[in-house]
């Protein structure tokens, strides 16, 4: 179902196109005796390749979320082992508690709104940058700046400025805006905002990069031959930049997404371990540092984590099987019509 | 040459398992040293503690190396652990049986789940050593009638003040009752200055004002009653909610006190008081210390004043109760008994002074207590000498779980968020995640 799904989706699947999976079933016939042989030298390599990565793999991800599971279904402090089994107890405070809920609506939230605010604004900057500006290196820069400093030091920076005696509101009052001076970061109806703010300001460089790397592989021959015939400079982003620029757009949206879905530090070094929750920007990580580990209540937090893990799995999972398949198949996008 | 690379990929393997398993089995390895009651021979024990380097850990560095001299055989090493990270690497030695002998204790909540999980030992005192450690402090450190941990110091709450602006404001005294104080808010608002600084970015310094509320709404009994039942039907919790709300009403707090936190740097609250800027601040009894590293010449604060939280009229607890913290240090169940002898060293008369000195804080032993001479400490030693009872602070007596939920609770009200009612039902809800 999901495969006719997917290419009605795309309309144009391309079935002629070469598929990972196909070349490692068809492999190349070797000559009998030396087949064994070879299979077990092959073999070894593979362990010997990826040995170390899957045992870092296993041992650092998979075993913690295995066992994060199992203290999930405990009440329990994390003093001696776990004994006070409460089944789905935890996740059904979980999805009852009020602040949970409102830091899921949160993380929805900064979603959608990283996707509507950085995804026009990287694809304008990048296209900007990619043509030849005065400065143009140094911009590309300075862009990127932010993306590269620490969050800590982004976070400790802006929770000083945006305090209400900070240099922000001082500076909106020394150039007659006074009245725009606020309580930016603990008003519940404007932290939201602020954090939004700076987030785009923090991510926009990483997003620019992409797409600037995703215009620089659009060859220059389809955009010159549609100016030949006749298409504006707009009609030539529209129908040409824009459709090849889908990969690197997709592949964007999806990072942009988990990393929202996980948005943890910059909340909590600004708003500090308590208070995101009081100014409205609480997210399921900074819930689940304050509910599980500050607490002390491990066991629910391994709950919190465990339907974080989830929450991220099924969405990376949809995005991938519904947005994501064309490009890991390998086929080049195709353009206009 | 395939037999070569077959013979490395083995080889390769095995080192990553046994690299594998090596950093499994560390934990377990450094298992306790003693174990059980040893006497005589060699012992080493170990010693957690989150004193910081500077006079407190130089304190502990003397008192073990005189503990060691006078107990030949015995040699302590100490590991002294980021206060902040102190908690998670306790819990994790605990976890894998590679607990240290003696350790620094939170007390409250944390100490019940490490009773529970018999992480800790009970700890049968001496006349002597009764004689050595006030009542009051000792009763902290009891559950179910056995005492979990030695005491070092107490360390009251009360409201730190400038007397110099108090003066400038036209205060002639402090004040004993919330009216009073609600007025010398509005004076010290006609000097420009914020009245009360408050940290509640870390929430709990905005909770405190909801905790000494509460102490003077309930009775001991009540109090104490919720510690074990983590139950909060008793109408003085509201209502100590509602005095908190209203006495936000004079709009006491500094503005953005919201996003204030409480010790670090010059924006803090404590940093407001420091340089002037804010009047009072509601603080435990380490706050002339935190001040003192905040003012502009780094020096104690010369115009410090101190006075008790306010007396609410009409409340059922003691108007001379007090609320405050302990410190404290524990013995792990399987440690040699010269751990304890350790600790009963740490409470005689001359390392209680080098005690209180090195931390500028209050000895647990009255007969240190001469050592604490600056005026700000000795209001605070008076008030708590005279105390009919003290209080841990709710986050610790009633646990970080509960503590969380009301400190989160109180934080909102003061944001305009919330209600008094939701501070009580706040903590009930939590109560049921741990």
């Amino acid at each position: 179902m999901s495969h006719t799904l997917g290419t009605a989706a795309l309309g144009r699947g391309r079935r002629g196109a070469p598929q990972v999976g196909d070349a490692a079933d068809t492999a190349s016939p070797t000559p009998r005796p030396r087949k064994r042989r070879g299979r077990v030298r092959l073999r070894l390599e593979i362990a010997l390749l990826t040995g170390p990565a899957i045992i870092v793999f296993v041992g650092l991800v998979i075993f913690p979320v295995a066992l994060a599971a199992y203290y999930g279904f405990y009440k329990w402090q994390g003093y001696g082992p776990p004994t006070d089994w409460v089944g789905l107890g935890n996740y059904k405070i979980i999805f009852t508690d009020p602040a949970f809920q409102q830091a899921l609506e949160h993380n929805g939230l900064i979603v959608v709104l990283s996707l509507v605010i950085q995804g026009p604004l990287a694809i304008g900057l990048a296209l900007l940058l990619n043509q030849k500006v005065r400065g143009r290196a140094l911009i590309r820069v300075l862009i990127f700046v932010p993306y590269v400093i620490s969050e800590v030091i982004v976070g400790t920076g802006f929770s000083l400025m945006l305090q209400v005696t900070g240099a922000v509101n001082d500076a909106l009052h020394n150039i007659g805006l006074g009245f725009l001076a606020t309580d930016w970061l603990a008003n519940p109806n404007i932290a939201l905002w602020t954090l939004m703010a700076i987030i785009t300001w923090k991510y926009i460089g990483f997003a620019v990069i992409l797409m600037l790397a995703g215009l620089q592989s659009i060859p220059d021959e389809l955009s010159e031959a549609a100016r030949i015939d006749g298409a504006s400079y707009w009609q030539v982003q529209r129908h040409i930049t824009l459709p090849l620029l889908g990969p690197t757009i997709r592949i964007w949206a999806f990072l942009s997404i988990i990393g929202s879905l996980q948005l943890f530090d910059l909340v909590y070094i600004i708003w500090g371990q308590y208070i995101s929750g009081t100014a409205g920007t609480s997210t399921m990580a900074t819930y689940m540092a304050l509910n599980g580990r500050l607490a002390g209540n491990y066991g629910y937090g391994s709950a919190v984590a465990v339907v974080m893990f989830l929450i991220s799995l099924i969405v990376a999972l949809c995005y991938q099987r519904f947005v994501l398949r064309r490009d890991l198949r390998g086929a080049v996008t195709q353009g206009v019509n | 040459m395939m037999k070569k690379t077959r013979a490395a990929a083995i080889a390769a393997l095995g080192l990553g398992v046994a690299l594998a398993a090596s950093a499994c089995a560390g934990g377990a390895s450094s298992g306790n040293s003693g174990g059980g009651s040893s006497s005589g021979g060699n012992v080493t024990l170990t010693f957690w503690t989150n004193a910081t380097p500077g006079p407190g850990l130089t304190f502990f560095q003397n008192a073990i190396k005189s503990f060691d001299a006078a107990h030949p055989g015995v040699t302590i090493k100490m590991q002294n652990i980021q206060n902040e990270d102190y908690d998670g690497k306790l819990q994790t030695a605990l976890a894998s049986n590679s607990a240290p002998d003696i350790f620094f204790q939170r007390g409250g909540g944390k100490m019940l789940a490490m009773v529970n999980a018999n992480q800790v030992a009970p700890l049968t005192l001496t006349a002597a050593d009764q004689a050595n450690v006030s009542a009051a402090a000792l009763a902290g450190e009891t559950l179910n009638g056995k005492i979990y941990a030695i005491p070092m110091d107490q360390q009251p709450e009360g409201i730190y003040y400038s007397k110099d602006l108090f003066k400038q404001a036209g205060i002639t005294s402090t004040p004993t009752t919330i009216p009073e104080l609600e007025a010398d808010v509005a004076k010290l608002k006609a000097i420009n200055v914020a009245p009360i600084a408050v940290g509640a970015k870390d929430a709990w310094p905005a909770a405190h004002w909801y905790y000494n509320f509460a102490l003077r709404e309930c009775s001991q009994a009540t109090m104490n009653a919720a510690a074990t039942s983590l139950k909060f039907t008793d109408p003085c919790w509201t209502k100590a909610g509602n005095d908190l709300a209203a006495f936000l009403k004079v709009n006491p707090f500094q503005a953005g006190f919201l996003t204030t936190a409480a010790q670090v740097g010059a924006g803090s609250s404590a940093g407001l008081v420091a340089n002037h800027k804010a009047g009072m601040e509601l603080m435990g009894a380490w706050d002339p210390g935190t001040i003192a590293t905040l003012t502009p010449n780094q020096k104690p604060l010369p115009d410090l004043g101190w006075f008790p939280f306010p007396a609410v009229p009409g409340g059922q607890g003691d108007p001379s109760a007090m609320m405050g913290g302990i410190d404290g240090y524990s013995v792990s169940p399987n440690a040699p008994k010269e751990a304890f002898e350790f600790l009963e060293f740490l409470l005689t008369t001359p390392e209680q002074k080098a005690y209180a000195t090195a931390f500028i804080t209050l000895p647990v032993n009255k007969a240190a207590q001469s050592v604490v001479t600056d005026s700000v400490s000795v209001s605070a030693l008076q008030a708590l000498n005279k105390a009919s009872y003290t209080m841990q602070f709710l986050d610790t007596q009633y646990g970080q779980n509960v503590g969380n939920a009301l400190n989160a609770g109180v934080v909102n009200l003061m944001a305009g968020k919330g209600t008094p009612a939701g501070i009580v039902s706040a903590a009930t809800e939590a109560a049921a995640k741990g």
